[in-house]
């Protein structure tokens, strides 16, 4: 997110603060961490207060039969994303190869079915196949009732994704492939591709955070996610705030790590000097993180 | 079940629906984006505490899943004898994790800003929050113009976490489980509601890259 050819802005907005500035800074900084504290006092005496923080609520997390069961629900949202993934990344190719075909009718098709797919939330897709399909007869199963719908809102993204990756291309490498007598697709294939695909890696881990979110839906169609299995566990043990917590606290650090890989990558990227990666269209991937 | 069929007997409550899914929209967004430009100040604010809680509240909402936090603020806060609407609950959701978003992308706008015009802003006697005011934020919206769009809808698609809980008027992802549990409302009710969608995010798309042309600064 902070590269700029500027450095991060945060070093230049202020210089080496003088005497009277220094004491404003200390100032400011005590009165926060007084209100922040005040706030945690708060958060922890509300908890106390209402009883959250008795140890009948915790307990059930001491117990290792507990974690196994928040393991194999787990187990269950990665498998689940790990097949949207997969699904996603070869819809997604197909569409943007149809979005820069040759065929006029055909890049048609696939930008309204890249808009579309990004147009719609993963909850309706998750409706549809689960409320819809079998009206019309599709009986599937509850682990592809959870991720071929996020597989669908995932690939229009995948594709804009990889798209912005082959305009990144360096215009010469697909006219040196002619030159030596390349087809068009064996030049896609071989030289233009392997490139592009390399540009997008951070974008496209980033894009896996969304995939592992829109899995927590799980719990619609039934499928045994790490969200439902918690909803199992509360039911047998009446410990709700500190279940739903402290699943809360695990997706956010898978969440955490796979966007840390994401930047990882990203200046990996960097540093090998793979990109003299031309100016990368930014927006493509963007904003859908939501 | 045919599409006039489904119009006569559902036709107001999809006008419903979509206002609803705007109402959302609009809201959760301006609060997003307001809750996001104090995010950032404190991000790059010379105040320590302030930076360090700002970016744990952007590393939690970032990576936080929707149903998670909704669920949070449902079904979990009643316990700590804190009750909100479910409508309340919904907007929480749908204005706490944009705005980290917002953020971010805010700062990447900001980063686009030469150095060179922060020490002029500071030679001619500019005071942080000066700078920050007059220089920084303007140009910083400006150009993230684009990212900002993209949030308003994924803000939008973020509002279907509204089909969750019980909400009346319901919003367009609701009224589909709604008539499908109802009726045999089949394909046609899915497809309504995802062209209203879909229509939704064309508009938003180009009235922001209009806006971005507008106002966008050329280096």
């Amino acid at each position: 997110m902070i590269d700029n050819k500027n450095g991060d802005i945060r070093q230049f907005l202020f210089e080496e603060p003088g005497e009277r500035t220094k004491r404003t800074i200390r100032i400011a900084t005590a009165v926060s961490l007084v209100l922040l504290a005040a706030v945690l006092g708060a958060v922890i005496w509300q908890f106390y207060r209402t009883g959250q923080l008795d140890a009948k609520y915790w307990r059930i997390f001491i117990r290792w039969t507990t974690w196994r069961f928040l393991a194999r629900g787990l187990a269950g949202t990665l498998e689940a994303a790990a097949m949207a993934g997969v699904m996603a990344f070869a819809a997604g190719f197909c569409l943007m190869y149809g979005r820069i075909s040759r065929f006029r009718w055909l890049r048609a098709l696939c930008t309204a079915l890249i808009e579309f797919t990004r147009g719609v939330p993963t909850l309706l897709f998750i409706y549809f196949f689960f409320l819809v399909a079998p009206q019309l007869g599709i009986k599937l199963a509850a682990f592809w009732k959870i991720s071929i719908p996020v597989a669908i809102s995932a690939c229009g993204v995948v594709a804009e994704v990889l798209r912005s990756g082959v305009n990144a291309v360096p215009r010469g490498q697909r006219e040196a492939a002619m030159a030596i007598g390349m087809r068009d697709s064996h030049a896609f294939f071989k030289v233009i591709f392997p490139q592009a695909f390399r540009y997008v890696v951070p974008a496209l881990i980033s894009e896996l955070v969304i995939v592992v979110k829109d899995t927590t839906f799980a719990y619609v169609v039934n499928f045994p996610d790490l969200m439902q299995n918690a909803r199992v566990l509360i039911s047998n043990y009446d410990a709700l705030l500190s279940t739903y917590l402290v699943v809360a606290v695990i997706y956010i650090l898978i969440n955490y790590l796979l966007n840390k890989a994401s930047d990882a990558a990203a200046r990996r990227m960097r540093n090998t000097g793979t990109a003299a990666a031309p100016e990368m269209q930014t927006g493509a991937g963007e904003g859908a993180g939501v | 079940m045919s599409i006039q069929a489904l119009l006569t007997q559902f036709g107001d409550k999809y006008v419903q629906a979509l206002f609803t899914t705007w109402k959302l929209t609009a809201t959760s967004f301006a609060l997003a984006f307001v809750l996001g430009i104090v995010i950032t100040v404190m991000r790059v604010s010379p105040v320590r505490p302030l930076r360090l809680l700002a970016e744990f509240y952007i590393q939690i909402f970032r990576n936080i899943p929707g149903a998670s936090l909704l669920i949070l603020l449902v079904y979990a806060l009643p316990y700590l004898d804190m009750i909100f609407s479910y409508y309340t609950c919904v907007l929480m959701a749908c204005t706490l994790i944009p705005a980290a978003f917002c953020s971010e992308y805010l700062l990447a706008g900001m980063n686009t800003i030469a150095p060179g015009q922060i020490e002029a802003a500071r030679s001619l006697g500019l005071t942080f929050l000066q700078i920050i005011w007059r220089v920084v934020l303007p140009q910083a919206l400006r150009s993230s113009v684009l990212p900002l769009t993209s949030l308003l809808v994924s803000t939008m698609l973020t509002t279907a976490l509204a089909s969750q809980v019980p909400l009346n008027p319901q919003d367009l992802t609701g009224l589909v489980s709604y008539i499908n549990t109802h009726a045999v409302g089949g394909v046609t009710a899915f497809f309504i509601s995802a062209a209203l969608y879909c229509a939704t995010a064309v508009v938003i798309g180009q009235i922001g890259s209009w806006i971005d042309r507008k106002v966008r600064i050329l280096r």
